[in-house]
This record gives structure tokens, C-alpha cells and sequence, in this order.
């Protein structure tokens, strides 16, 4: 079914935006007041990658190239403003939230396969 | 140039930006609305609950009311009625140039229907691309403005210095840098939205505004090209004698045999003439196109003639984007995601007129230009009094009489008369509090309307009516977003020294 796929979609990307931010000095002092030492950095850059990565190969794999990457971008899109009200509201709650969004991402894996 | 190749991008950002600024919020926000074209249409026609009706049958009711109602008419339009709209709608006309006739018919009876009159969710439509002007003026003119907004967009990207580094910042506590902030993250964010919003916009209009391919190589018959390109079917020429039409419902149920489901609506070209052509349109099938597949009948014997071809690249390609400006392929979830990708275009043009002014606000005991003020008047009456004047619309759509003469004309009229008055209304408050009277004022009449809803026709949850619980929701919710925003906005007002806290000029606002 379309909406977990978008479901799916959603959770990855904003785990990988996420990882994506707090890679940047200035989001991970918000986060955690102190900036990422730069194999930190890194390892959140690759994280964050990966996730957006994974998302897109859901999507087309799913929903296939006609709708999948209109499906990624709208997901990409809602995403990232959930990253940005989660920084600029709660950014403490940004890591939490993420690591939220992966078993998310789990369960809604083999429903969207199913369906 | 002046001083420099990004120097001079942010000018023309901000330049082109300002002058199609409040068409295109207006455009962003009524197209944004039509994604709930349907949604909208039901909820101001209350008195109907969602009913299936055989379409055979509605077709020949639909004929034999645009028989009576114009006996010489040249063209016919008939919409079939759908659960979630069980109305037959026609359209008819004498002349290609207007005026066009339409009605609502009841499928029952054939007649004209007692649901309330009012245009629902389709003035919305019509408004996004033709500014309730006639058709031809409002549609160059959003045309230009889409045009324009794509220069913004583009001069906008070079304009940004940071866009990956300050992706996801917004320092909503500070004054000018948080309105900049916002306007990159909105714009930003929804990026590939806004491009391909705009960009499939001026294709859709295209064809009216660059037509001189197809006329200088099909030279007066037009229609040929459709028929050529694959997106219509080949139709008869009128023979000029008097003749009759077979019953249309004959044509409907081949159509049904052909494709296994019934069409969305039947055209009839000259309907008085002895060599009619019927075409029965259908629903797009699943895709991202938007390529309603067509067949063609004989509308003297009711014998097919034949159905549109495929669609080859160019045509295809053209289909394709018009598909993605309509996200009709759109289920419930990705559709929220489209509404909000609408928003954030909406809230871009905002704070971009915002920050215009925020950034040349004088400084000190500088006395205001004329030219600020009238950016400042406008800025508030387009993005205070168009969703005014859309509350206002709803509102209007439960509490007028529904006798009323020319009902759904006074629905619009309190539209713009409600726009208008905010407008005024807001040249005339200080600039200090107009935005947060403003936003307070349009919240208020947002979270009216589900009670002024539920009290003229009863019809709410706990009387166990849950049909218009989404509509209901999205009205509280946007009631709740503009309060905040008045909130804030009155916040602003009471902190002091904004300028210092800001700590950019204007001049640095738009480099940043």
C-alpha cells in the first residue's frame, strides 16, 4: 500500500536528514552543546547518506520509477521540515527521535512488502 | 553588473520577486486548496450524502435537458455524476467564443438540482490560474507571473551563498535573520517542488501561449494536431442540415462494454446537425499522465468510430507534466505530502514579501517612503485577506439564504468583499499591530467555520455525520497555525531594539 511506502519513506529520510544535520558544528552544539569531533562528523555524514540512499532504493523498488521518485522527493520534503521544527523547537529531541524513526522504518519494511 | 555576478542575482531576486509577489501567493495558495478540489465541493454541497447513479441513464436525462434548454446549441459537455459528486453536470455553448451555459442536474430526475447553489471547490480551481478574471486575462497574467517566478527561483538559488551548509537552519529568535531564514528554509526544503510546480504550470498554459507552432503548420485546422499527437480521437465535420441524436445512452454502455468502466463525461459536437460526433471521455488510467482515454462515436447511428492512438514522446512528455502539476495519481498520503510541499511555496512568497520590507524598514527617526508603505499595505492585504476572503467564502456557503437568487454569485462576491474589507481595514491599522489583529482575525473566522458548519445544517460527529471530520480538522488547523502566527507576531512587536538584535542591514540580508 502507497501510504506505509510513503510511511517507509518518511522514516528514512528523516533519519538520514537527521544524521545529516547533526554532522553540521552548528546543529550538533544545539543538539549536544558541543561541536562532533571529525570522525563523529563523518560517521553521521555516511549514516545520513545511507539513509536518504536506502529511501530512494525503497521507493523505486516499491513503487517503481514512475512514482517512486516523486514519492522520495514529496518524503525527502516533509522530512526535512520535521528535522528543522525538531532543531529549531526541541533540538535535544532531534537524536531520539531518529533512532525512533529506524524500528519504525523496520516495521513498516515487511508491511509494505505485503501489501 | 553591478559590483558582481551574485550582487546582481539577489537585485533581480528580490526585484522580480516583489512585482509578481502577491499574484503568485494568491496562485500558490488557491492551487494549494484545489488539491481538496473535491473535498471543498463536497462540503459546501451538504445535502448531498454519496450515492452511485446508473451514467446510461444520466446521459440521456443530460440530453434531454440541453434539448429544451438550447435547441441550436453547437457543442455539448456533459460531466457524468461519480459517488463523491452524485450531480450531472452540463455545459453547453452556441459559439467556441462564449458564453458558455452550465447547470447541475439531478441524476434521479433530470432536473435541476435542489442541492444549495454554490461554485465549491471549483471557484478555487478556476481562481488558481485565472484570478477570477475573464478566462484569457487572468491566464497570461498568471502565466507571466509563473514565468517570473521562474527567474526568482533560479536568480533565488545563486542568491543563496550556503544552501547545503544552512539547509536546515532557522533562528526564529532573531528578527530579520529568522524571516530570511525562513524564506530559505521553505523555499529550500520544497525546492524540487517549487520547480516542478512551476515549470509544469507554464506547460500546462502552454499551447495558448506559444500556439504559432501548431498554426503555422496545420494552418486553421487546429483540432488536427490533437488528433495527430494521439490525445484525441478523429471527429466528423458538421454537414450544416438539421438532423437528430441517437440516444446518447446506447454510446455510454459500448463505452462501458469497451472499457470496462463508465466514462467520466460525454462531449457532443453539434448535437442539431445531421452528422453529430459523440466522444466519451474516461478516467485517466493509474499513471503519472494525465491522458484520458477517448472514443469516438457516430452521433446519428450511435456506431463507434474509433478511440484516441498513443501518445509518442513530445505528447507524452507534455501529458506526463501535466499529470505531476495535478498529482490526481496521488493517494491520501502522498497528497498531504503535496498540500504541504503547497504550503511551503505560499509561506516562500510571504516571508520573501515579508523580508522585502523587514530589510528596508527605515532606520531610526527616518520617515517611511511611499513606496514601503505600499509594499507594507499590499503585503497585508494579500497575505491577511486572501485566506480571509476564503474563510469568509466558506462561511458565507452555510449562513446565506439558500433561496437566495443567484446564490452561489453572492458566495463569490462575499469573496472578494471580504478580501477587500481586510484589505482596507489593514491600510488603515498602525504597522505595528496590523499583523497580529490580521493573522488573529482570519484564525478566528478559520476556527468558525466547523461551528457555524455544524450549526446550520446539524450535520457534525456527534450526531454520528463523520463525512466532513478531515475538512473540520484542516479548518481547526489552520485556525490554530494563524493564531500562533498572530502570537508571534505580536511578540515581535513588544521586544525592543529589533534592529541591534538582527545585527544585519538590509543591504547584508539580501547577500546572506
Amino acid at each position: 500500500m502507497t501510504a506505509i511506502v510513503v510511511g517507509l519513506n518518511l522514516a528514512l529520510c528523516f533519519a538520514g536528514l537527521s544524521a545529516l544535520a547533526l554532522s553540521l558544528d552548528r546543529h550538533h552544539r544545539d543538539a549536544f552543546l558541543v561541536r562532533p569531533g571529525a570522525a563523529r562528523a563523518r560517521t553521521l555524514r555516511i549514516a545520513g547518506w545511507s539513509g536518504i540512499g536506502l529511501s530512494f532504493v525503497a521507493a523505486v523498488a516499491l513503487e517503481g520509477w514512475n512514482f517512486g521518485p516523486v514519492q522520495w522527493i514529496g518524503a525527502l520534503t516533509g522530512a526535512a521540515l520535521l528535522v528543522v521544527a525538531f532543531l529549531s523547537y526541541r533540538p535535544g529531541w532531534l537524536r531520539p527521535a531518529a533512532l525512533l524513526a529506524l524500528p519504525i522504518a523496520l516495521v513498516a519494511l515487511p508491511l509494505a512488502l505485503n501489501g | 553588473m553591478r559590483q558582481g555576478f551574485r550582487q546582481s542575482m539577489a537585485w533581480l531576486h528580490a526585484w522580480s520577486g516583489l512585482v509578481v509577489g502577491w499574484v503568485l501567493f494568491c496562485v500558490f495558495v488557491t492551487g494549494t486548496a484545489s488539491y481538496y478540489r473535491t473535498e471543498i465541493s463536497q462540503w459546501m454541497r451538504p445535502e448531498l450524502a454519496e450515492t452511485a447513479s446508473d451514467p446510461a441513464r444520466s446521459a440521456d436525462l443530460a440530453a434531454a435537458y440541453l434539448q429544451r434548454a438550447m435547441p441550436d446549441a453547437t457543442g455539448w459537455y456533459i460531466e457524468l455524476p461519480k459517488p463523491e459528486k452524485p450531480l450531472i453536470g452540463v455545459m453547453w455553448w452556441k459559439s467556441l467564443e462564449g458564453p458558455f451555459h452550465q447547470a447541475l442536474l439531478d441524476p434521479a430526475t433530470g432536473t435541476p438540482t435542489k442541492a444549495r447553489d454554490t461554485r465549491g471547490g471549483d471557484f478555487l480551481y478556476r481562481f488558481h490560474f485565472e484570478l477570477g478574471m475573464p478566462p484569457l486575462w487572468g491566464r497570461w497574467i498568471v502565466g507571466t507571473c509563473a514565468l517570473v517566478m521562474l527567474v526568482a527561483l533560479v536568480s533565488g538559488i545563486v542568491t543563496h551563498r550556503r544552501i547545503f551548509a544552512d539547509f536546515f537552519t532557522f533562528r526564529r529568535r532573531r528578527s530579520q535573520r529568522g524571516w530570511l531564514d525562513a524564506h530559505n528554509v521553505f523555499g529550500v526544503l520544497a525546492l524540487p517542488f517549487h520547480l516542478m510546480i512551476t515549470y509544469t504550470g507554464l506547460v500546462t498554459l502552454a499551447p495558448m501561449y506559444m500556439p504559432w507552432g501548431v498554426v503555422s503548420a496545420y494552418k486553421g485546422d487546429e483540432m488536427r494536431f490533437y488528433v495527430d499527437s494521439g490525445l484525441m480521437p478523429e471527429l466528423r465535420a458538421p454537414s450544416g442540415k438539421p438532423g437528430t441524436l441517437a440516444p446518447l445512452s446506447g454510446m455510454v454502455a459500448q463505452g462501458i462494454a469497451a472499457r470496462g468502466e463508465a466514462p467520466e463525461g460525454v462531449s457532443v459536437f453539434n448535437p442539431a446537425d445531421a452528422t453529430p460526433s459523440v466522444l466519451a471521455v474516461f478516467e485517466e488510467p493509474h499513471g503519472l499522465a494525465h491522458e484520458h482515454p477517448q472514443i469516438a462515436f457516430d452521433g446519428a447511428t450511435g456506431a463507434m468510430l474509433g478511440s484516441n492512438g498513443a501518445t509518442r514522446a513530445a505528447a507524452k512528455t507534455s501529458t506526463v507534466m501535466l499529470g505531476l502539476h495535478e498529482g490526481h495519481f496521488a493517494g491520501a498520503a502522498l497528497r498531504v505530502l503535496f498540500f504541504l510541499c503547497g504550503v511551503m511555496g505560499a509561506a516562500t512568497v510571504a516571508t520573501g514579501l515579508v523580508l522585502w520590507a523587514v530589510a528596508r524598514a527605515p532606520q531610526g527617526a527616518e520617515a517611511e517612503g511611499f513606496g514601503l508603505r505600499l509594499v507594507r499595505t499590499l503585503n497585508v492585504g494579500t497575505i491577511v485577506g486572501l485566506p480571509a476572503g476564503i474563510a469568509a467564502y466558506f462561511l458565507a456557503n452555510r449562513l446565506l439564504p439558500l433561496d437566495l437568487a443567484a446564490r452561489a454569485d453572492w458566495e463569490v462576491g462575499t469573496f472578494f468583499g471580504a478580501w477587500a474589507l481586510v484589505a482596507v481595514a489593514g491600510a488603515l491599522r498602525p504597522a505595528e499591530s496590523v499583523w497580529r489583529e490580521g493573522l488573529g482575525l482570519v484564525g478566528g473566522l478559520f476556527l468558525a467555520v466547523p461551528v457555524v458548519g455544524a450549526l446550520t445544517t446539524g450535520l457534525h460527529p456527534l450526531a454520528g455525520e463523520t463525512r466532513f471530520l478531515g475538512f473540520d480538522a484542516a479548518m481547526i488547523a489552520l485556525g490554530i497555525l494563524l493564531g500562533l502566527a498572530a502570537r508571534k507576531a505580536g511578540q515581535a512587536r513588544l521586544r525592543p531594539a529589533l534592529r541591534a538584535d538582527a545585527g544585519i542591514t538590509g543591504g547584508e540580508a539580501l547577500r546572506a
